[in-house]
């Protein structure tokens, strides 16, 4: 399956069903409580809107005819009292619904970002990351409107047109049909368009993830875009890009913008009726009175209409950015402990791989039918060419994949039975990349074992021979790194890496290319203190620098999908093989050198 | 005030389309009424009066209007929202272009989710404002004047009644936007900084996994995700503080008019039928100040987060990319260093760096882990400036040069490999985007990347996932090389660029190699001996300093550093092992 890239939508797994909704109700289920009394105190609120006019016709009717200053001044009271009872019920209302409606989104986002942390390295790895932080921090916002006000006005229109219908009904039987006749024109017409509209939202919102991506990518990448002058190629990408959002959102918003339209028309199409039914055909059956106020309840049916589809609206827009999220939330999270798992004990270091057969997407096996086997305190170093498979062998031993077929066993216990953190938390992986994240010196170092204390750290940072340099830095310890990592040097970095997984402790050491950017001076001396601390711990090394190698317990030559050659140093030079020849290649490149003059 | 003005800058070129919006919008606001009315003149008339001969031009009339409304509606919404798509296209663009602009310092010190925000969350404060916030004050404010005109001409007195309920209105208004003003500085800070953590939690997932710190990563995201809720909660605080009272003044007004008016109907001050028209505008007067407090909400959004992109777009970059004083485009290849220091955050990073490259050449520097090589390689690049002393090509300082033009004349392979979320062949292509596909290929045989290329199942066209991933280290490394290759320039910098490789790859990379290093002028930096030792000057660095400099062999006979380093390097061999175990 190729790997989503900036420009290219993503796929949709499950376009927004009754499951979905299900879902979004379980969020809104918690706050039960204070959805219905925010609900009563609207319908009070809009009674005491109602009684308004009420009070006024009462003045104009009674009140001034009869000359009555105390009258009015009392109506005056009664209105004074209800708008400041409205007044409160507004209060209440955004009080309440303001805190449902970001707590909602808290949790929901939440949610996500848990979900997350489970996913495997294939769901970063195959798409841009803008895309995955839109869908957390973006969607999620767009909902906390929609999922506390956006709810209680629905419920509030609903009832006041159940009460307006039941009034019109009481009113005239035969009028309401002919009025509400018009209905079925406004249900046809969303029917119509309402495909074709959830199809423009969902293009919308792929659209502005698309978009996000690219930014967000052009951000991490400035320096390459700047050094080779890429900007203006940038730039007219990023116009394509934002230009398709903005075409997408017009299309989506031209057929929102209907609706209001259709129902005005819609609406007085369906006075039109009333008045001419009422007027040509129940002439003898109906009061004037009785027509007059037949037109003003059918005038008040179709406000709370205008506001439904306006929801309604809204309610498609939303579906567009849900249904991104929820496919985040259920999306398989493909490494997970069984249920049946247990924890794995204090691990000493035997470690079996039986018959591994690997691939990354089920195309082509990187490794197959692979044996290995390390005794407790072996170092195991892994050289061979790149791309065939050095890192992946270490990665399935950290159980980041799971395998196709086989076994990896760790003293008897197969990893794949055992729970995820007791594997891993004994285990120290240093991976070729090594991200730092923003924050001091200390306290990444620390984010290999959060409850260290700081002698302990520097301890590390010793051992790795890093505690030098930082100490000369005028912060020290506390020197911020920054998000860019460049308040230090590559190799820098890969040593604060380094012994960030020192300090963890760990039984099994996994080391890819911890010192690949470190001078062979510092590494020499970081590997003479290392070699302390390896005594007794199982290793995996893999490393192009035979001085690193060499003195490995077991070497194993990696190449065309399993490992061709195994042994210690001299065994493989004996064989004059694989390893023979690339321990050659590197001493004859620098014996080509000349020697030392005496 | 330098919002509006900039926005309006903004709808300038859009004028004659914003305001024929909104003058519909108006339009459709008056006709409005016109519905209403003459459903009351068919109750009046034709039910009351049972005159059916207007009835039907009557209907035929609303019909009219409805359809006319309808039309003229749809009308300026969608000219409000391609307007308001159209400004913030332009800004977003701006934006954009700034940001390449921007230089490294920037970047340093301004984390990416605060960018992001401003391109997306901030942007969108200023498409809410301009596709609604405006036509509503518009729509409101004029329809409130008109009501308020009308009413003046029916009754001064009982219009200055109203209006006294104005300045309460306004002292209440200003107290809002007082008050809620930080509180939406406030959630844009907040919004920025969940950003900032999801940002490197994804950035970051395999650390993570490897650190098992997942409950780590959720209690540093709870405290962000918190501090966002309770931010936008202290804002709604503000509002329901307010809003209800701005509400009740508004619909005071309804009183003020019965009670007042009804006193003056029954002194006949005023007749029964002004009273009532009175009556009927109320809503025209009413509405208005009742939304006033939504609408300054929603425009103290716009103001603060305008402010975000403003200053986007008002910072310069110390190192102008494209100011140059020298039109020279082309240069051989000349490099030197007279006494160049670098000060960075107070630390001298390099000091008093000197040395000549001609062209041609090949330069390599080596030393210790953090002793200033890839920051030499990053003053030539001018991501950053020197702080004393300069830098010649050609013997023209490239303070002068533009860093646009000097980075055309340099190609450079970077230690930190960056790849793009894209096929490999558009990554090899990335500084050269029309380039020809042998010449693709071509650049990858070089770095001895085409036979890997060939086997994955897409070759070329394979897709490799954000920041390279799908490629093992050592083949990044290689596309990495291939990148730098394709473009032909007179200098060729490689900043540790063969680390992950085994040195029979690298050997092989090093001979195809040197066929383009007669042409160029070379960088190399590298910590293995083997990769540096045919270089015509070997610069050894330490804690910013040269402390060695010459040719293999000088620096061997020299007995320092260096030769310290190669007997380490060759001391992993010893001469027994080689006559035991060579074969041939």
């Amino acid at each position: 399956m190729p790997r989503n890239k900036y420009n290219v939508d993503e796929e949709l797994n499950e376009s927004f069903n009754k499951a979905h909704l299900v879902r979004i109700l379980q969020y809104v289920k918690p706050y039960k409580k204070e959805m219905t009394t925010t609900l009563v105190v609207m319908i009070l609120s809009s009674i005491a809107g109602l009684v308004g006019p009420i009070l006024v016709k009462n003045a104009i009717d009674v009140k001034i005819p009869g000359k009555d200053i105390f009258g009015l001044l009392e109506l005056a009271l009664i209105y004074l009292s209800l708008i400041v009872f409205a007044g409160f019920g507004l209060k209440y209302r955004i009080k309440k619904m303001t805190q449902v409606g970001h707590q909602m989104v808290a949790t929901i986002r939440s949610d996500l970002f848990s979900h997350l942390q489970k996913l495997p390295f294939t769901y970063f790895d195959s798409r841009p990351h803008g895309k995955i932080i839109v869908r957390v921090v973006n969607y999620v916002n767009s909902l906390s409107n929609l999922l506390s006000s956006g709810i209680i006005n629905f419920f509030v229109d609903l009832l006041s047109l159940v009460i307006i219908v039941i009034f019109m009904l009481l009113v005239d039987v035969k009028l309401t049909f002919i009025g509400l006749g018009t209905l079925p024109l406004l249900i046809a017409f969303i029917f119509i368009i309402k495909k074709s509209q959830r199809r423009r939202w969902q293009t919308v919102s792929a659209k502005s993830s698309n978009m996000n991506a690219y930014i967000n990518e052009s951000i991490n990448g400035i320096k390459v875009t700047q050094s080779f002058n890429r900007e203006d190629e940038n730039q007219r990408i990023f116009d394509e890009v934002t230009d398709d959002y903005r075409m997408s959102w017009m299309k989506a918003v031209r057929v929102n913008n209907l609706f209001w339209p259709v129902v005005d028309n819609i609406a007085n199409l369906g006075t039109t009726l009333v008045i001419v039914a009422g007027i040509y055909w129940f002439t003898g059956s109906m009061t004037i009175g009785t027509l007059i106020a037949f037109i003003g309840y059918l005038g008040s049916f179709w406000a709370p209409i205008t506001n439904i589809s306006n929801f309604y609206n809204q309610i498609i827009t939303a579906m567009a950015y849900l249904e991104r999220i929820f496919e985040m939330m259920d999306e398989d999270v493909v490494v997970r402990d069984e249920h049946d798992s247990y924890d794995l004990p204090k691990i000493e270091g035997n470690i079996t791989f039986e018959n591994i057969t690997f691939s990354y997407d089920n195309d082509i096996n990187i490794l197959e039918n692979l044996n290995l086997k390390a005794e407790k305190g072996e170092s195991i170093a892994i050289v061979g060419p790149t791309g065939a498979g050095k890192t992946t062998i270490v990665n399935l031993l950290s159980r980041f994949y799971n395998i196709n077929s086989g076994r990896i066993l760790i003293d008897g216990h197969d990893i794949s039975k055992v729970t995820l953190k007791s594997l891993r938390s004994q285990m120290g992986i240093m991976m070729q990349d090594s991200f730092l994240f923003s924050g001091t010196i200390m306290e990444n170092v620390r984010y290999g074992k959060l409850d260290a204390t700081d002698e302990e750290i520097i301890e590390a940072c010793k051992t790795v021979k890093a505690h030098d340099f930082i100490s000369q830095m005028k912060n020290g310890y506390h020197t911020e790194i920054n998000e860019k990592g460049t308040r230090l040097s590559f190799g820098q970095r890969q040593l604060i890496a380094f012994a960030r997984t020192l300090l963890k402790d760990p039984r099994i050491l996994i080391l890819d290319e911890a010192t690949s950017s470190i001078d062979t001076e510092t590494e020499k001396a970081l590997q003479e203190g290392l070699e302390n601390l390896l005594k007794g711990r199982t290793s995996f090394i893999i490393a192009h620098r035979l001085s690193t190698i060499k003195n490995a317990s077991k070497i194993i030559y990696v190449d065309n999908k399993n490992i061709v050659e195994e042994g210690h140093h001299m065994q493989l030079m004996q064989r004059a093989g694989a390893y023979w020849r690339l321990f050659m290649s590197q001493y004859n490149s620098i014996k080509e050198s000349g020697t030392i003059q005496d | 005030m330098k919002p509006y003005r900039w926005i309006l800058d903004h709808l300038k070129v859009h004028w004659f389309k914003y305001m024929s919006g909104l003058l519909m919008a108006l339009l459709v606001s008056f006709l409005s009424i016109v519905n209403p009315k003459l459903l009351g003149r068919i109750i009046d008339d034709v039910i009351k009066g049972e005159n059916r001969t207007i009835l039907l031009p009557i209907l035929l009339i609303m019909l009219g209007v409805t359809i006319l409304k309808s039309l003229l509606r749809y009308n300026f919404q969608v000219i409000f929202e391609k307007v308001s798509q159209d400004v913030i296209f332009e800004i977003r663009k701006r934006m954009y272009q700034k940001l390449q602009l921007l230089d490294f310092e920037f970047y340093d010190n301004t984390r990416t989710g605060d960018i992001m925000s401003r391109m997306t969350g901030d942007l969108e404060a200023v498409r809410h404002f301009v596709a609604g916030v405006i036509r509503m004050f518009f729509e409101n404010a004029t329809l409130f004047i008109f009501a308020l005109i009308v009413m003046i001409s029916i009754n001064v007195y009982l219009t200055l009644c109203l209006v006294i309920v104005i300045p309460l209105i306004i002292f209440f208004a200003q107290k809002l936007v007082k008050d809620v003003t930080p509180t939406f500085k406030n959630i844009r800070e907040k919004l920025s900084a969940l950003n900032s953590v999801v940002q490197e939690n994804i950035k970051g997932n395999r650390v993570v996994k490897a650190f098992v710190s997942e409950d780590f990563e959720k209690k540093k995201f709870h405290e962000a995700n918190e501090a966002f809720k309770k931010a936008n909660l202290e804002s709604a605080h503000v509002w329901q503080k307010y809003l209800p009272v701005l509400d009740v003044l508004g619909s005071s007004l309804s009183i003020v008019v019965i009670v007042i008016g009804g006193i003056f109907v029954i002194n006949e001050l005023m007749t029964f039928g002004e009273f009532i028209t009175f009556n009927s505008l109320l809503w025209a007067v009413n509405n208005p100040l009742r939304t006033l407090g939504w609408l300054l909400n929603d425009t103290q959004n716009f103001l603060a987060r305008s402010e975000k992109i403003i200053s986007l777009l008002e910072s310069s970059p110390k190192i102008d990319p494209e100011k140059e004083i020298i039109k020279k485009t082309v240069y051989e290849g000349n490099v030197e260093f007279k006494d160049v220091s670098l000060k960075y955050e107070e630390e001298y990073i390099l000091y008093d760096v000197s040395f000549k490259a001609q062209k041609g050449s090949t330069i390599a520097l080596v030393g210790p882990t953090g002793s200033g090589k890839t920051s030499i390689i990053n003053l030539m690049c001018r991501f950053y400036d020197a702080t004393e002393g300069a830098i010649l090509f050609d013997r023209y300082n490239i303070k002068n040069i533009s860093a646009k033009q000097l980075r055309n004349n340099i190609s450079i392979a970077m230690q930190d490999v960056f790849l793009f979320s894209d096929t490999i062949e558009n990554n090899i292509a990335f500084g050269v985007p029309n380039i020809s596909t042998e010449q693709i290929i071509e650049a990858a045989k070089i770095a001895k990347a085409h036979d890997f290329i060939t086997k994955l199942p897409q070759g070329y066209k394979t897709i490799i996932g954000e920041q390279g991933v799908g490629l093992s280290g050592g083949q990044k490394q290689r596309v990495s090389l291939a990148r730098a290759i394709i473009k032909n320039t007179p200098i060729m910098i490689l900043d540790d660029t063969t680390s992950a490789l085994d040195t029979e790859t690298e050997y092989e990379i090093q001979k195809s190699l040197k066929q383009l290093y007669t042409e160029k002028t070379v960088f190399i930096i590298s910590h293995r001996i083997s990769s540096v030792k045919d270089a015509d000057l070997i610069l050894v660095l330490d804690n910013g300093k040269i402390i060695e400099r010459g040719t293999h062999q000088e620096l061997l006979d020299h007995n320092g550093y260096y030769a310290h380093v190669f007997i380490n390097q060759m001391g992993n061999f010893n001469d027994e092992e080689e006559a035991r175990y060579a074969k041939e």
